[in-house]
């Protein structure tokens, strides 16, 4: 199968190679060329089992070469892997596996059918859009690693997939949660057009028996509306009733349950008119409003798994030089691990002997791909780019970055604000007093000498309208929507309540190395005095790694990209001084001017910057200035932040030159230098003793007292792990603008969550008004009250558009 | 019109209705809903094999069940 000039294409694979590293085979008076000895093996096998229409099917897609070294089968035989993925139903084993190499609908087909022939496998589905596969099989006849060398023989690989993830289990929920809304539309739908044939009766006369059935049929409509889909609410009232608490749902059950069974002794009397289209709407409503907390829940949890799903749940470590695959979470720390290109690291690290780009846009927003080479850290969610690398790991899964954050974000979206608990707390006693309210309109009513129907129906909408779902999601989709949203912008949140007191904070400290500025050292000036050969200051500074040499070789490599590296002779380091060397005859001596003071060489500069200077042969030729700079924007954040009101304080353990000049540069006042550790953590706590709420941002070890004595700490995205335990926020992405954009994001959410009570309480108490003078029937009740839930939401949603207006 | 047309048409519609529901509630716990690309690609993969196969499987699941209630 030759495709272009010397280039023949994999019968099996597609892939194209030159004729020389091909295998040639002729099969029935037709020429086969394979790539490898895996491709042919394959193509083979379908042909023998009579699967060869895949290649029809495949078309001139290209896949992956086969590769036949898999790793032991032996460890899905084990009791260990059987009991944390294996569930047994009806003696029948099941398990979730992910295929890995599936590219197209044929790809599917054909796992699908090596897995169908094969005696003991009751069923195989793959999920295309996900490569997830569901196999069940008779354990007596057929054991799971045959099952995965079926698979592996025929070019795919495949791992167990653990599905009591989150995404799995919200997929369900909603699943069950999408059918019963459906059963509410459907009756609801139905149930209306009846109501308007009762209705167009009650007014233009209709007979008792056409009444009968339309009675009948709305009650078969009724019926599993509020038995099925508003079982939730009879569960919630349940559980409230057990705890000892009148809550929401109970409001909902008495007045729906109280409306049905009044209809259904309408109909069987014939006395008065039914309400089941209230019944029906009522829940329909409801639970609509219900469903939509669900789908945003659904959302935050699949930004969540955008992160974590595609964490490879297997590695390759290398023990005495052999390769061994195993699971993730037994990875040791110590361990080295291999991964190959495109691989996503699991697990952090430190790289030994080997280098490589790596794409860490999931975890730091940086969209370059950035070079590492030995002893560099390597951070679990980036991307090897490009080589096979082998690293040392640092930590185990659990407690490596990415974990961390999947965590994190999993506890913030389930633990309460204080407002929240609050609220649940006050709807308690609210729905008990709008029963005893209901209760009360009844008989105040039929004191007033109204009829038993009126009086009822006028204390069902009370019960109705006064169910305080509003009030309910007041706060929690407003939370919702801001930590997904912080999440988005490289805020993490460890719980949704510090946003709370993030919105009340007054006053801000702020570290300055690697917070306010880089950390790192920037050429600012290079000064040539003569002409000499860049090469030479570039081999001499490329021998050392202090961060002021790295800076030099960095800014050397981007003034000229042609620049190389001598091998030069007796490199010495000069402590907290300099570097010395030889080429060539040359003597290369580069270091700060203290050092040229002690050779004696004359050199002056005044200036508040570090300063590099390079001689050869005892002759200045050159100088660098360096500075650690401000963060990009540093200025502007720190003026918008003092915008808003709030105090700010820079706290440093550096001298109070360095303190004042970078303070008075970005335009802070309150400056304290010289700072140890003890006395930042003091500062804070003096801070509170003011009765002042401190947010305390910092990234080193020497900040991490003060982050946990603050009442909100955010630690930098660089950070080091202690000042990641103590703090309550981090900024994965580094940058000091993040401050303003958290403060305002917390800011708005709070004040969208007091919003939000303040409408739910007044919409409340005005309805409830009106109920009770008996201006309101249910079904307008129903519809009034998933308005209020729906401008609630409303409201919270205002909040994703805070960033929109030119951020 | 009699009485028993309109109990007969309100009772047929709504039963038809309801059976598509169950339909549509059956195939979406059975997860037809769950793959949309396998779900529209799965047309391209409808030959007689294809019909075999999935036989073989339904028999496959079939002896499995005899065997329980033995």
């Amino acid at each position: 199968m030759q495709s272009s000039s010397n280039l023949y294409s994999c019968s099996h694979c597609h892939l194209e190679f030159e004729s020389t590293t091909m295998i040639f085979e002729s099969l029935d008076q037709k020429d086969y060329s394979f790539c490898c000895k895996g491709c042919q093996s394959v193509f083979h096998l379908l042909k023998d089992e009579g699967l060869d229409s895949f290649y029809d099917k495949v078309g001139s897609k290209k896949l992956h070469s086969v590769n036949n070294e898999h790793s032991s089968l032996s460890k899905f035989d084990q009791e260990g892997y059987a009991k944390k993925y294996i569930t047994t139903n009806n003696n029948l084993n099941e398990i979730s596996l992910i295929i890995e190499g599936i590219h197209c609908n044929a790809c599917v087909w054909l796992n699908e059918r090596i897995l169908h022939q094969c005696d003991g496998i009751i069923e195989a589905s793959i999920n295309y859009t996900n490569h997830k596969a569901k196999i069940s099989w008779n354990p007596k006849e057929i054991k799971l690693s045959q099952i995965v060398a079926q698979i592996q023989s025929i070019g795919y690989n495949a791992y167990a997939y653990d599905s009591s993830l989150q995404e799995a289990r919200v997929n369900k929920v909603r699943k069950d949660y999408y059918s019963r809304l459906l059963v509410g539309i459907f009756c609801t739908m139905n149930i209306m057009w009846i109501a308007i044939a009762q209705y167009a009766g009650f007014f233009t006369g209709m007979s008792q028996s056409i009444k009968d059935i339309l009675n009948f049929a709305e009650f078969i409509l009724a019926t599993p509306t509020l038995f099925y889909t508003g079982w939730f609410y009879f569960k919630g009232s349940y559980y409230g009733l057990k705890n000892k608490m009148i809550n929401m749902d109970f409001l909902i059950v008495s007045g729906t349950l109280s409306t049905y069974f009044y209809s259904i002794y309408v109909s069987l009397t014939g006395v008065g008119e039914v309400y089941f289209e209230s019944v029906t709407m009522i829940v329909t409503f409801i639970f609509a409003g219900k469903y939509l907390e669900v789908l945003s829940k659904k959302n935050a949890v699949d930004s969540l798994d955008g992160i974590s799903s595609s964490i490879p749940s297997e590695q390759t470590i290398i023990i005495n030089g052999n390769k061994k695959t195993v699971d993730t979470t037994m990875v040791k720390t110590d361990d080295i691990i291999e991964v190959r290109p495109g691989e996503k690291i699991a697990i952090d690290g430190i790289l030994d002997n080997y280098t490589g780009n790596f794409d860490e846009a999931s975890i730091s927003g940086e969209s370059n791909p950035i070079y590492k080479k030995q002893g560099d850290k390597i951070t679990s969610g980036t991307i090897c780019l490009d080589s096979v690398i082998q690293y040392r790991a640092s930590k185990d899964f659990a407690n490596s970055m990415i974990q961390s954050i999947t965590t994190l974000l999993e506890e913030s979206l389930t633990k309460k604000p204080k407002i929240e608990k609050l609220v649940n707390q006050i709807s308690g006693y609210f729905s008990l007093m709008v029963l005893i309210m209901a209760l009360l309109t009844f008989v105040g009513w039929k004191i007033l000498g109204v009829s038993f129907e009126d009086a009822f129906i006028i204390a069902i909408s009370v019960i109705v309208i006064a169910c305080p779902c509003a009030l309910g999601l007041a706060t929690p989709v407003a939370t919702l929507i801001g930590v997904s949203l912080g999440a988005k912008k490289g805020i993490l949140f460890k719980t949704s309540s510090h946003l709370e007191t993030m919105a009340k904070a007054t006053t801000i400290v702020l570290d300055k190395t690697g917070t306010i500025t880089n950390g790192k050292p920037d050429v600012i000036h290079f000064v040539k005095e003569k002409e000499f050969d860049l090469n030479l200051l570039y081999s001499l500074v490329k021998s050392s790694i202090h961060p002021i040499s790295k800076s030099i070789v960095n800014y050397l490599e981007g003034i000229d990209k042609n620049i190389k590296e001598y091998t030069l002779n007796d490199t010495k380091n000069i402590e907290a001084r300099g570097l010395k060397a030889d080429f060539n005859q040359l003597n290369l001596v580069g270091g700060n001017i203290e050092l040229f003071k002690e050779m004696n060489i004359d050199f002056k500069l005044n200036t508040s910057h570090s300063v590099f200077v390079f001689s050869i042969n005892n002759e200045i030729v050159c100088y660098l200035e360096l500075e650690d700079q401000l963060k990009t924007d540093a200025f502007k954040t720190i003026d918008n932040i003092k915008k808003l009101g709030l105090e700010i304080i820079m706290c440093t353990g550096d001298n109070s030159n360095v303190a004042n000049s970078v303070a008075k540069k970005i335009g802070i006042d309150n400056v304290y230098s010289a700072m140890l550790p003890e006395d930042k953590a003091n500062i804070v706590e003096d801070l509170q003793r003011d009765n002042k709420i401190v947010i305390t941002v910092g990234d080193g070890i020497n900040d991490a007292l003060a982050l946990s004595s603050s009442d909100i700490a955010i630690a930098m995205g660089n950070n080091t792990d202690l000042t990641v335990k103590v703090s309550d926020i981090i900024f994965i992405n580094n940058k000091i603008t993040t401050l303003y954009d958290a403060i305002v994001l917390s800011r708005s959410v709070f004040s969208t969550i007091k919003q939000n009570l303040f409408f739910s309480l007044i919409y409340n108490f005005v309805t409830i008004l009106f109920a009770v003078l008996g201006y309101v029937i249910p079904v307008v009740a129903a519809i009034s009250m998933s308005l209020s839930s729906l401008i609630v939401v409303g409201n919270s949603l205002r909040i994703k558009r805070i960033f929109k207006n030119g951020r | 019109m009699d009485d028993n047309v309109i109990s007969a048409m309100i009772f047929v519609s709504i039963g038809l209705g309801s059976l598509g529901l169950f339909a549509f509630l059956w195939g979406l716990k059975s997860g037809q809903f769950d793959d949309s690309n396998k779900f529209l690609g799965g047309a391209l993969h409808d030959s007689e094999e294809d019909l075999n196969s999935a036989k073989k499987m339904t028999d496959k699941q079939e002896k499995i069940k005899k065997g329980e209630k033995k």
